[in-house]
């Protein structure tokens, strides 16, 4: 009887050597650690990713007609507005990272929605150029000419709408809203999603794990370990401690797609439409994917 | 199991060491099993059960779930580690047998050697089975009773060339033979 007869018959199999599990999980682990993905994706900087996503989104907005940027899109803004509004994010970033502090708690959508009407009765032409300007300045800002951002004190932490945030996680946050907003225009203009460069992807995965326990801490979730693994190119494995240190805690796992799983991050997708694999308390681990949605800024 | 595989080589290639885990507690029976039937040595065995987790491991994207199953991709896997494992030793046999045959006195083996000649003769013993008498005689007494080429030719009573040559006969159908085991199991 073949090995394949047997295991469709449900005979017994051999009986494994004893210490053989122990000793093939550390010759796997020693050959590539947890976490390593396949394909490898390259590592590339917070500024790369911003700049990735915003030449992106501006090849988008070139592809646009007179019509489509008067397609509304989001919150009541058409394109051309809510274009408008990335501008305002990006001239409130040029001040937080200036360090003015009226920006730092001020409300993300009421703080830009000016710069969004603004747009009323310009050309797209204008308003996509205004734009480009405000992000290639953000990059010259967070890219001095003698590439030492401590020297332009940009090392603690940039404080702006209501987010304090490390440099590095900041441009990614922009890269993140770019990607969102580019998506949120494809939608009302009837062009398929788009998905990350692979590299951005695993930054803003990185990050939107990274700032699951702060969201769980907002929502007054109780204290878990969780295992996130976020599965496609860009995506990773990541050991997530909600809470405090007690003993106890609710063990979890969650499975999902990494593109979706951002797209849960910006809620854009609901946890019941992320389709995850849950492994524990599935009411726990479908309350974590709730707090993730609040990460949006929107 | 099967209808999960995407989701397990999905988890593999984010790097979650608990789905290795599981893919071992489930499979690595059949694996073990698999290698154990080709080689006969539990020894041997589970190397080749390490050799083809860690390869899941370090490269899950060459399991295709729409190709098959997979406890099938690990099966063969193992089976194919396995006769390249039968067939490295039997060339090492050979080696060792034409050192003797040019060595005037048998040296003294090691003990790992003979442990090892002692478990590569039960593996060795079911695919000479296949072999022409003539063939088969001369496998025998070179690998399990350990005559040199003059000594097979003289207890056979034939030329000590027809000996050898009868061996390097034998040595290239029994590979033969085990690659053909390996398709007809595949």
């Amino acid at each position: 009887m073949s090995t394949a007869d047997r295991d469709q018959a449900n005979l017994p199999m051999d009986p494994l050597p004893i210490a053989l599990r122990e000793r093939v999980m550390a010759a796997s682990l020693l050959a590539r650690g947890v976490g390593e993905t396949v394909p490898a994706v390259p590592a590339i900087s917070a500024d790369e990713a911003f700049e990735r996503a915003a030449d992106a989104f501006y090849r988008l907005l070139g592809t646009l007609s007179e019509q489509g940027w008067k397609t509304a899109a989001l919150r009541g803004l058409d394109v051309q507005e809510l274009v408008g509004h990335l501008t305002g994010v990006e001239h409130d970033t040029h001040r937080a990272l200036a360090g003015d502090p009226a920006v730092a708690d001020a409300e993300h959508v009421e703080s830009t929605q000016g710069s969004a009407v603004r747009q009323a009765g310009r050309s797209p032409a204008e308003t996509l150029d205004e734009w480009r300007r405000a992000a290639d300045h953000t990059l010259e800002l967070v890219r001095p000419p003698g590439g030492d951002l401590a020297a332009d004190g940009c090392t603690g932490r940039i404080a702006v709408h209501g987010i304090r945030l490390p440099l590095d996680d900041l441009l990614v946050v922009r890269a993140f809203e770019l990607w969102v907003h580019d998506n949120d225009i494809r939608r009302a203009v009837g062009l398929p999603p788009s998905v990350p460069d692979p590299p951005v992807l695993r930054l803003m995965s990185d990050l939107a794990a990274r700032m699951l326990p702060y969201a769980a801490a907002r929502m007054g979730l109780p204290p878990a370990d969780l295992r996130l693994v976020l599965t496609g190119t860009g995506g990773g494995t990541w050991d997530v401690a909600i809470g405090e240190e007690t003993a106890g805690r609710e063990s979890l796992a969650i499975v999902a797609d990494a593109v979706g799983f951002c797209r849960l991050a910006a809620n854009r997708v609901t946890p019941a439409e992320l389709g995850s694999h849950i492994t524990g308390d599935e009411g726990r681990a479908v309350s974590v994917l709730a707090a993730a949605t609040t990460l949006a800024l929107d | 199991m099967e209808g999960s595989d995407a989701l397990l080589a999905a988890r593999l290639a984010a790097g979650d060491d608990r789905a290795l885990a599981e893919v071992f507690d489930q499979l690595a029976p059949s694996v073990y099993g698999g290698a154990l039937r080709v080689l006969g040595n539990g020894s041997a065995a589970q190397d080749v059960v390490q050799e083809v987790f860690v390869e899941l491991w370090r490269r899950p994207d060459r399991y295709d779930p729409a190709a098959g199953s997979l406890r099938t991709y690990l099966v063969v896997l193992a089976r194919h580690r396995a006769v390249d494992l039968l067939r490295s030793e039997l060339r090492r046999v050979a080696r060792q047998e034409r050192h003797y045959r040019l060595t005037p006195a048998e040296p003294p083996g090691t003990a790992s050697d003979e442990v090892m000649a002692a478990e590569t003769a039960s593996v060795v013993r079911a695919a000479v089975q296949l072999l022409p008498d003539g063939q088969r005689r001369v496998v025998e007494l070179a690998y399990f009773e350990g005559l040199t080429c003059r000594e097979v030719a003289s207890a056979m009573g034939i030329p000590e060339g027809t000996a050898k040559s009868r061996l390097r006969l034998a040595m290239a159908k029994l590979e033969t033979v085990l690659d053909r085991q390996l398709l007809e199991s595949t």
